[in-house]
């Protein structure tokens, strides 16, 4: 809520008055940085990790995976879970380590990532947090997409039912799918909350994206800690900088992760539910 | 010239009696009193000028005068006194009738320019501003004053300046002494000052006097028209964008009188994406009124209140406005002692709805400012002016409260914790005239300024971690407990030195103090962002800036240049840490980073004020960078709104009667931003600029021309009214100015993403083309 400042400002500033080019930035590039993304959940299942590194800002292509990585997760318990690069032997997942045993994480246990990349060690911690229930889901038809919808047949909506624990401290990411691939209104939104402004009864907000007679639309609801919205917080801000003119300068991201690695390691209890549009 | 007059007139001074000469100037068209008006004497080659209430004063020694008052844009007067006691008088300068014949300057005894003792100090002749070419043909001072040396801007369309390497928060910005906290609407597009009512307006970006404090970088002090007290009159104009109305007169005559204006924008049929479910408008209203109950109290009440409204489909909206009201009381003690008591009341807030049954909240934010002022200015000899006075402010600080609007809302209320402060200054100020040559100014402010209760201060672990938080305490302050005091003293130095009738050096110190601080960490702020007072936590922000200059009038003071050097040096600049939270952020201290500011610079100014071609050419060298704790890796960047060279003319042509013709053209090198060093992927799905350092690029240079021409049809003798039309030309060879760049996806024209899906592009967004506009104004 607080993000959408900005937006609002550059939408109104630039978006009624501006016009705008592409051009060429003839700017000095870093060398790779080591970028780490990693997530375990409740769920009992080989979880990844993914270790790439930083290209140049013109470059193409997708990031490139790190293969000779070393890649263990350990909770405060004493165990240690060896991750083992692409199994599968996919190209798509290269840079992608797995579980060598599919395990669960527990509601308040510390999960602690350690990546070793050319003698450099990289590390990052993280708090599995409770996460609360989705009541259900509903689906309401959009009079506005309906009258006028930007892509044929899309003009189902779908809301979103839970009761927010008023005790404790919640934040959260959340996920949308239709038909299992992922949905955002924007390419740049991320879909996070903290509950300091939230009620009790969160009854039917609209998740992101319109659907089609037959659509599946499933939703995913993670906990997070504070580290992890203020990541989540700094990667939207960054995606949606305006150069810093109303926006503050673009920075990198807060994150958990030392030695400077970009990315995060994120530890959640997740919930999920889908519905089938009709 | 004839020194050896000056000082026989000087030893003759010292045997005999003095009486007092003191009155007040006004434009003999409409009774306004007039500032800065020059009343020499000329037997004793000295002088004074009204201060900003249209009054003056002189010691002199018994004998007879003739004394010349004189002001840019009016007709000299001159009059003789045989002095034998105090004699008050008051003195009615007519308005100059030039255009046809080029004005042969006579009789133009001294020019402030090279004279007074104060430098770094620009006047903004609201008359120049109307003729100058306007975007949307809509005449703006704040625009002029981007223009000025010293002063640089942050891009069109914004109505930002940044003094002597300061940010845009640290310009004092008043109104008939009230402090406007916004001056934009529009996000800046227009300031809040709606030319038909200003009268004087000017900035002070060095040497500041005493009487002001609060603010580090400059003093931006614009007053309005007190109201014709001779006749019922008033003008409108038509614009593109906007509409003005003024009305002005006399309550009784040559006793009271009164003014009052209006603006409102209808900006809404100009805006491409506003559809008839979209509001988008400002509007401005001025009013006030005066009473000359006798030659020694006159009182004055002055309101404003300006508010820009936007609504999308009904669903949401935002608005934000400032009030201001000012009541003034001038009293002369004595005949060489005036008074001026304010009370000055200031609000700003804003607001923002969205309207949903399920999302539906309501955010607003406040500020409130309640001061009272005694300023008084002592006449003790003609070679000394004392200033002294007390000034006491209280402050309200409402950071931002948020309600749900709707039964089902999923919001709950929460409201971030009011802040109130004190502040209590004391000053004095002399002016004093050692020689002929030399005039020195000096004094000093004190600043007590107390973060008040009620409120709790949370103590933190690390007052500097602001993702894991941890509060280890919690202090109660009850209604007006001192929560923490901070006291300053502020000097003030100014002196000048005639090097020749024609030229003088300066030389200025001044340290400025200022304990309210905005929470943005933008370039440019906006309505959005809020103020704090130094508190627990922030501490006041230090200003010392010295600066020396050179001034020379050329052709019998036709010309006035001016070249000026100074290097500020800034302890405590507020800043934020990279990524900080500024909204709605109950552990706002935890964001605050405060750290080093230090800028120099080289400014050259060549003015022409009378004649038929009158304009200025400016050009500004300068350099400024900060050094913040925990931002940019604790390395020294540049700041935001650093130009290294920035260049600005302005000319108006009087042809004839009917035409005259305006131009701008300014040059700048580009400012500096964060661009990438690199790219990242995240989760597959987002692709993340990579970040190596703060301001390491620059945009490119910005130029820009604009042209306007104003047609005076020739006067119906019948009628009582005049008319003109001003035709603009913005952006005459429609350069594509940068404003500044951001990155996204790559993307075809129509917004879908090409290219593999992964790879980037940077946009550059500059904002307006060839803008032509027209003007309709009437005066009656």
């Amino acid at each position: 809520m607080k993000g959408i400042i900005y937006i609002l400002t550059g939408l109104v500033v630039l978006g009624l008055l501006a016009c705008e080019e592409t051009v060429t930035l003839d700017t000095k590039q870093i060398d790779p940085q080591i970028v780490i993304e990693g997530l375990v959940t409740d769920e009992t299942k080989s979880h990844y990790v993914r270790v790439t590194r930083s290209v140049g800002f013109y470059d193409f292509g997708r990031a490139r995976g790190v293969a000779d990585a070393v890649v263990t997760v350990s909770d405060n318990e004493g165990n240690v879970f060896n991750y083992v690069h692409n199994p599968g032997d996919m190209p798509e997942s290269d840079g992608y380590y797995y579980a060598e045993t599919p395990f669960a994480g527990e509601v308040g246990n510390t999960y602690t990532l350690t990546v070793i990349v050319g003698g450099e060690t990289y590390t990052g911690s993280d708090v599995l947090q409770p996460v609360t229930a989705i009541d259900s889901l509903s689906v309401r038809i959009d009079e506005d997409e309906f009258e006028d919808p930007e892509d044929v047949g899309y003009y189902h909506e779908v809301l979103f039912y839970a009761k927010e624990p008023k005790d404790r401290k919640d934040y959260y990411l959340f996920k949308f799918y239709r038909n299992d691939s992922i949905i955002l209104d924007q390419e740049n939104d991320i879909y996070f909350a903290n509950d300091e402004v939230l009620g009790e009864n969160i009854d039917g907000i609209p998740i992101a994206g319109f659907y089609k007679n037959g659509d599946v639309a499933r939703v995913e609801m993670y906990s997070i800690t504070r580290q992890g919205y203020v990541y989540y917080n700094d990667l939207f801000n960054i995606l949606n900088n305006d150069g810093g003119m109303f926006s503050p300068p673009p920075a990198n991201p807060r994150t958990n992760l030392s030695n400077d690695a970009l990315g995060f390691f994120q530890v959640s209890a997740m919930v999920s539910k889908s519905i089938v549009i009709e | 010239m004839s020194g050896v007059l000056i000082l026989l007139f000087g030893h003759v001074s010292m045997a005999q009696g003095k009486y007092t000469l003191n009155g007040y100037v006004k434009d003999a068209e409409n009774g306004e009193e007039l500032i800065g008006v020059t009343v020499y004497i000329k037997e004793l080659k000295t002088g004074t000028a009204t201060n900003v209430y249209g009054f003056y004063a002189l010691s002199l020694p018994a004998g007879d005068y003739n004394i010349i008052y004189s002001s840019i844009g009016y007709q000299s007067i001159e009059k003789t006194v045989s002095l034998s006691g105090n004699v008050s008088m008051n003195v009615e300068l007519p308005v100059e009738v030039t255009t046809i014949d080029e004005v042969v300057i006579t009789d133009k005894p001294i020019d402030a320019n090279v004279t007074d003792v104060k430098m770094s100090r620009n006047e903004i002749s609201i008359q120049q501003v109307k003729k100058l070419p306007a975007l949307f043909g809509e005449p703006d001072i704040i625009k002029t004053i981007q223009m000025m040396p010293g002063v640089i801007t942050a891009g069109e369309g914004t109505s930002s300046f940044f003094v002597r390497g300061g940010s845009a928060d640290q310009n004092l910005i008043l109104i008939d002494e009230a402090p406007v906290y916004d001056p934009s609407h529009l996000f800046g597009l227009f300031s809040v000052f709606n030319a038909d009512v200003i009268k004087d307006s000017e900035l002070y970006k060095g040497g500041i006097p005493a009487r002001f404090g609060g603010r580090l970088s400059s003093i931006l002090d614009v007053r309005t028209k007190d109201g014709n007290n001779k006749r019922l009159g008033g003008s409108a104009g038509i614009g593109l964008l906007a509409s003005r109305f003024m009305l002005e007169g006399p309550i009784k005559k040559e006793k009271s009188s009164f003014i009052i204006s209006g603006r409102r924008s209808y900006v809404d049929l100009f805006l491409k994406a506003a559809g008839k479910e979209n509001l988008v408008h400002f509007y401005d209203v001025n009013a006030k009124a005066n009473w000359k109950h006798n030659n020694n109290n006159r009182f004055f009440v002055a309101l404003y209140l300006g508010r820009d409204v936007f609504s999308f489909d009904d669903a949401f909206g935002f608005d934000w406005g400032n009030a201001t009201a000012t009541f003034r009381w001038n009293h002369l003690f004595n005949d060489r002692l005036f008074s001026n008591t304010s009370i000055i009341a200031s609000n700003f807030d804003y607001a923002l709805e969205f309207d949903d049954p399920v999302q539906g909240f309501k955010w607003t934010s406040n500020l409130q400012e309640l001061s009272i002022k005694e300023d008084l200015n002592y006449f003790i000899t003609p070679k000394n002016e004392l200033d002294f006075g007390y000034h006491l402010t209280y402050r309200r600080f409402s950071p931002g409260e948020i309600s749900p609007t709707t039964e089902a809302s999923i919001f709950e209320p929460l409201k971030i914790q009011n802040d109130y402060a004190l502040d209590h200054a004391l000053y004095v100020n002399n002016e004093q005239q050692l020689s002929n040559k030399l005039t020195l100014s000096y004094g000093a402010r004190l600043s007590i300024f107390q973060n008040i209760g009620k409120s709790e201060v949370y103590v933190y672990e690390d007052p500097r971690e602001n993702i894991n938080i941890n509060k280890i305490d919690t202090l109660y302050f009850d209604n007006f407990e001192t929560i923490k005091t901070y006291i300053n003293i502020e000097p003030r130095f100014a002196a000048r030195y005639m090097l020749n009738p024609v030229s003088s050096i300066k030389l200025s110190y001044n340290r400025m103090v200022q304990n309210t601080h905005l929470i943005s960490s933008g370039t440019v702020p906006i309505p959005f962002n809020t103020w704090s007072p130094s508190n627990y936590y922030l501490k006041p922000q230090l200003a010392d800036q010295v600066a020396v200059g050179y001034f020379r009038n050329f052709k019998d003071n036709t010309f006035e240049f001016s070249v000026e050097s100074y290097y500020k040096d800034i302890d405590n600049v507020t800043d934020f840490a990279d990524n900080a939270e500024i909204f709605f952020n109950e552990d706002l201290a935890t964001e605050y980073r405060q750290g080093d500011s230090w800028s120099y610079g080289l400014e050259l100014m060549l003015q022409k004020k009378e004649g038929r071609l009158t304009g200025f050419a400016s050009y500004t060298w300068s350099k400024t960078q900060r050094k913040v704790p925990g931002v940019n890796l604790d390395k020294p960047f540049l700041a935001n709104y650093d130009r290294r060279h920035v260049l600005n003319l302005a000319a108006t042509y009087d042809m004839n009667e009917k035409w005259s013709f305006g131009a701008n053209f300014t040059y700048s090198t580009g400012r500096p931003i964060t661009v990438p060093a690199g790219r990242y992927e995240y989760n597959d799905v987002y692709q993340v600029d990579l970040i190596s350092e703060r301001n390491g690029y620059l945009l490119p240079d910005f130029h820009r021309m604009d042209l306007s021409a104003t047609l005076t049809p020739r006067k119906n003798k019948e009628r009582k009214w005049k008319t003109n039309w001003v035709f603009s030309l913005y952006n005459v060879y429609s350069r594509k100015n940068a404003f500044t760049i951001y990155t996204r996806l790559k993307q075809d024209e129509d917004g879908n993403v090409i290219g593999d899906g992964k790879e980037k592009e940077a946009r550059l967004i500059s904002l307006f083309p060839l803008l032509p506009s027209v003007t309709y104004n009437i005066q009656f």
